[in-house]
């Protein structure tokens, strides 16, 4: 590699090192910041991310290949990054006063959430299969991490090590799957696999190679047949990791799914009937079983693997509306997801454990503003316009029924319509029911602004949802 | 046109729930919700007055971009039909105000601001002419009507909200996929327009018509998927059922009139005879359910049934006097089931009851609430005299015409409607006093006066002179015939 080149590679892959950087600075200066000026953490991390993307945005205008190929910084690349900013910050946001509750503040939970950013960026940049595993390792060994931080709670270890166990597995099957390619095309570069199959590109072993891929993703993004780990893991981790995971790695998930199956070599070998199926029956469960939840976090769990089925069926649909389907769904889900995990994280305050759905009864009869704010955000979830949540779900139709699929879209509306019971009975307990107890949630300045922007995002798109599309639209073809 | 009167008419009572918010005191919240509902009725009084009624064509248009790589457009106008639908809204609108103004004691301003989000959704469904904007209208009237009904309804709210959303939701949810199948196969826009002029394979439009049909008839709602309604209505605090009653049933079969007529003409024609019979028998089940019923409010919401199968029989029939009749009624029948709903919901305020084996001979206590009690239930049976008899006639005259079996059933039909009215008014209003109805009932008072007056107008100005209604919808219908039997006749 000559020196011209290695610039290159760095100056593409500035943002990164950024934020790795941050991160490692941040480990230092942690260990010298004295108690009860923690908040300082929150900023320096909020400023790491935001010099991050400042290079990012500066660095948008080209597309621009890196490391022999193994990593690329396009307008795709740009997009999800830019989600992973903003699920990133807003989580600082929540975590600060939350953090304070639970007691698990210090600044390793701040690196480590910055390590999981530079992970999932490598993951959306990534073009290689290698590359992709480093990116997919780096983010998950710090979700594992993060969320066993609850150190006195039995269910938070629990958690973890389930996590850590299944989540190695998957990851063998990944590497296995990488490991077949190799051997039988030589390459584990995406855009090389294609060209180094001279024969039938539905060779058996081939296959088999791309079923054991997906397999490995399709755990990260938490869809069935690999989504058992979803609800104990949501249920176990802090609320404010549970938040960040619920969109930040998912989303990066959809990235990389997305990169591979936009390669010409994986898109002949047919494997959108395995998506559309794995599509139809993650949102069938996902639904179904948060019918009966009486937990909010595991509610959300099941809603998020719901939605990552509804953004699977955008998958299957492939195309250019496709994949910008998938990619505005998930900067969608981004905001209202985080939205109502803001809301359950305020309520954790004293004794309060905000996690009972039917603690929430009349909630709206004294905080009318964030009874409203939760409306809405259980609305746009329930996919009722003129929401983002809506916006969000009729670009996935529209990509699904233009490439012939009506059946399938047939699938996902009833299904929706099944997940809205869901999101309106909680609409129920909150207006319809008489209060209880007092309610105090714990709401800073921070969080204020986590809602407002959340809200902003959730109603905007779905008023204005022409630039974002035209967003998603360019960042799509760019890939 | 400079005004965007359309818009004004539509997004007045959105500003207005806005505004609401920051007020505390419930009066002033009541006043207000009045005031911008009755602003909204006089704007919509000045786009009747500048309406021409010699053309079909969309008038008081506008047009903006909105989401240009889908070929999504914010464009509004009305045609004939549609103006009777945006006015008829419009004049509910501050009667619903004045029917919650004491039967809503708890959460007002949650009340108004959800009442006024209903109207300028339901405004906007009538108003709009890009078929995503008309879901996003249609659609979003689920949040607020699900409140209305689930946070001031009866003991049963909850059930009945949940039941009420649910099932609007899966059939709008089927008219969703219909709306982007048209959309990719009508040249990839959304303007309602083009689509009409669109000429579509027989094949597709099947699928579209039956696509549409489970949305729009769970709206009417049509036998059988009808059973929210009982529910709902009964449940629903007044102004609530007054809002589902007079408007929103009207949706379904507006939604027959804008998309499945003009836009699938030829599967229109084909399955004519289905909507027929479908139609039929919801005229004769809803008559005999009503016949059984004793709660006041479940006899009004199966009469519901029953007059929304002949709104439903006019306009399939496909001729000019079905179709005008079937419009007709569904403007009668918002008035008439709007003002018996009104009236139950007052008597209800001072007994708190709504079964009928608990009222007798209320006209000695209440000769003025009775009178329009009797005024509204003989409209609501089509006397001659009354506005429901000039709709009636025409949808009747029109169904011989196309089938004598189904005219026959209509006529039946009319004839449980008089059999269980009647009995109704004779249980509650005449004979002994009953026990508990002899002393504490009071009059209608000038509030409540306001709002049934205007109704009762109504009733006998289409009654006696129909001249002027007709010809609103005149010009737009006979456009929407040539249209259906231009494109579905020729086949």
């Amino acid at each position: 590699m000559t020196a011209a080149a290695l610039f290159q590679s760095i100056l593409a892959s500035l943002p990164e090192i950024v934020v790795v950087t941050g991160a490692c600075i941040l480990l230092i200066l942690g260990q010298l910041v004295r108690k009860g000026q923690q908040h300082f953490l929150v900023w320096a991390s909020v400023a790491v991310v935001l010099i991050a993307a400042l290079g990012t945005l500066m660095l948008a205008g080209e597309v621009r290949p890196a490391y022999s190929g193994m990593f690329v910084a396009d307008r795709f690349a740009v997009f999800f990054k830019v989600v992973f900013y903003l699920v990133t910050v807003l989580t600082f946001l929540l975590s600060r006063k939350y953090a304070e509750i639970e007691g698990i503040g210090s600044s390793e939970y701040f690196v480590l959430l910055l390590l999981a950013l530079s992970g999932m960026m490598i993951m959306a940049s990534a073009t290689d299969l290698l590359s992709i595993y480093v990116g997919l390792e780096l983010t998950v060994l710090c979700t594992y991490v993060l969320t066993g931080f609850l150190r006195q709670q039995q269910r938070s270890n629990e958690a973890a090590l389930k996590y850590v166990i299944l989540g190695g597995v998957s990851t063998g099957i990944f590497l296995y799957g990488v490991s077949l390619i190799y051997g039988l095309t030589g390459t584990t570069q995406l855009d090389r696999m294609a060209a180094a199959v001279t024969g039938d590109p539905l060779d058996p072993g081939l296959l088999l190679a791309v079923v054991f891929i997906v397999a490995g993703l399709v755990f990260k993004v938490g869809a069935v047949p690999f989504h058992m780990w979803v609800p104990d893991v949501y249920e176990g981790a802090p609320t404010t990791i549970t938040a960040f995971m619920s969109v930040g790695p998912k989303a990066a998930g959809f990235a990389v799914i997305l990169r591979v199956f936009l390669n010409p070599l994986v898109a002949a070998s047919n494997v959108w009937i395995i998506v559309a199926v794995i599509a139809a029956v993650t949102m069938a469960l996902g639904s179904f079983v948060a019918l009966v939840q009486d937990n909010f976090k595991r509610l959300l769990a099941y809603s998020s693997i719901a939605h990552a089925g509804f953004a699977m069926f955008g998958v299957a649909a492939g195309g250019a509306d496709g994949v910008a389907s998938v990619m505005l769904y998930l900067l969608i889900y981004a905001f209202m997801n985080l939205g109502i995990f803001g809301i359950v994280i305020m309520m954790r305050n004293g004794d309060f454990s905000g996690e009972v759905i039917e603690n929430y009864a009349g909630f709206a009869k004294s905080h009318r503003g964030l009874a409203l704010l939760m409306l809405l955000y259980l609305f746009s979830l329930a996919g009722i316009p003129p929401t983002a949540g809506f916006f969000a779900k009729f670009y996935v139709l529209v990509a699904l029924v233009e490439r012939g699929f009506v059946m399938l879209a047939v699938i996902a509306v009833l299904l929706s319509a099944v997940a809205a019971y869901f999101y309106i009975r909680i609409v129920m307990v909150i207006y319809m029911r008489e209060p209880e107890g007092a309610f105090d949630p714990a709401l800073t300045p921070a969080l204020r602004a986590t809602l407002a922007f959340t809200a902003a995002g959730t109603i905007g798109i779905g008023l204005f949802p022409a630039w974002f599309l035209k967003l998603a639209q360019h960042a799509a073809i760019g890939g | 046109m400079a005004v965007p009167l359309l818009s004004l008419i539509v997004f007045t009572p959105a500003v207005g729930a806005a505004a609401l918010m920051f007020i505390r005191n419930d009066d002033a919240v009541r006043w207000i919700a009045l005031a911008v509902t009755i602003l909204d009725f006089a704007l919509c009084i000045a786009m009747l007055g500048g309406f021409d009624t010699s053309t079909h064509e969309m008038q008081f248009t506008e047009t903006h971009p909105w989401v240009p790589a889908l070929g999504i457009t914010y464009t509004l106008g009305v045609d004939g039909i549609s103006a009777l639908f945006v006015f008829l809204t419009a004049l509910l609108g501050w009667i619903c105000v004045l029917a919650s103004w004491v039967a809503i004691d708890r959460k007002v301003k949650e009340f108004m601001v959800s009442l006024l989000a209903m109207q300028a959704l339901m405004l906007g469904v009538f108003c709009a002419l890009d078929l995503f904007l008309f879901y996003v209208f249609w659609e979003a009237m689920l949040i607020p009507m699900y409140v209305i009904i689930g946070v001031w309804g009866g003991d049963g709210r909850v059930y009945a909200a949940f039941k009420f959303f649910l099932y609007t939701l899966a059939g709008s949810l089927m008219f969703l996929i219909g709306v982007i199948v048209l959309y990719l196969h009508g040249g990839e826009t959304f303007d309602i327009r083009t689509l009409m002029a669109h000429d579509l394979p027989f094949q597709v439009q099947s699928w579209l018509f039956f696509a549409f049909l489970i949305a729009f008839a769970v709206k009417v709602p049509m036998v059988p998927v009808h059973t929210w309604l009982p529910d709902a209505h009964v449940q629903a605090p007044t102004a609530g059922s007054i809002i589902l009653a007079a408007v929103l049933l009207k949706m379904g079969a507006y939604g027959f009139l804008r998309f499945s007529l003009p836009m699938l003409p030829e599967a229109t024609v084909h399955y004519s005879t289905l909507m027929l019979v479908l139609s039929a028998v919801a005229i004769v089940y809803g008559g005999l359910l009503a016949l059984a019923q004793d709660d006041l409010k479940k006899l009004v919401a199966y009469s519901s049934i029953s007059h929304m199968g002949l709104v439903t029989l006019g306009i399939f029939t496909l001729n000019l006097r079905g179709l005008e009749g079937g419009i007709l009624q569904m403007f009668n029948h918002g008035v008439t089931t709007g003002a018996l709903f009104l009236s139950v919901g007052l008597i209800y305020e001072r007994t708190h009851t709504r079964s009928i084996a608990d009222y007798g001979g209320l006209m000695k206590a209440a000769p003025v609430y009775t009178a329009f009690l009797a005024l509204f239930a003989l409209s609501s049976m089509a006397l001659p005299g009354t506005n429901s008899f000039v709709g009636e006639l025409l949808v009747l005259s029109g169904a011989f015409a196309a089938n004598l079996a189904v005219g026959a059933a209509a006529v039946l039909g009319a004839l449980l409607g008089a059999a269980y009215l009647l009995g109704m008014y004779r249980k509650v209003a005449l004979g002994p006093a009953s026990i508990g109805m002899r002393f504490k009932i009071r009059d209608v008072n000038a509030r409540e006066m306001a709002a049934i007056l205007p109704l009762a107008v109504f009733v006998l100005w289409i009654g006696l002179y129909p001249k002027p209604f007709l010809e609103i919808i005149d010009a737009s219908v006979k456009h929407l015939l040539a249209q259906v039997q231009g494109k579905g006749g020729a086949q």
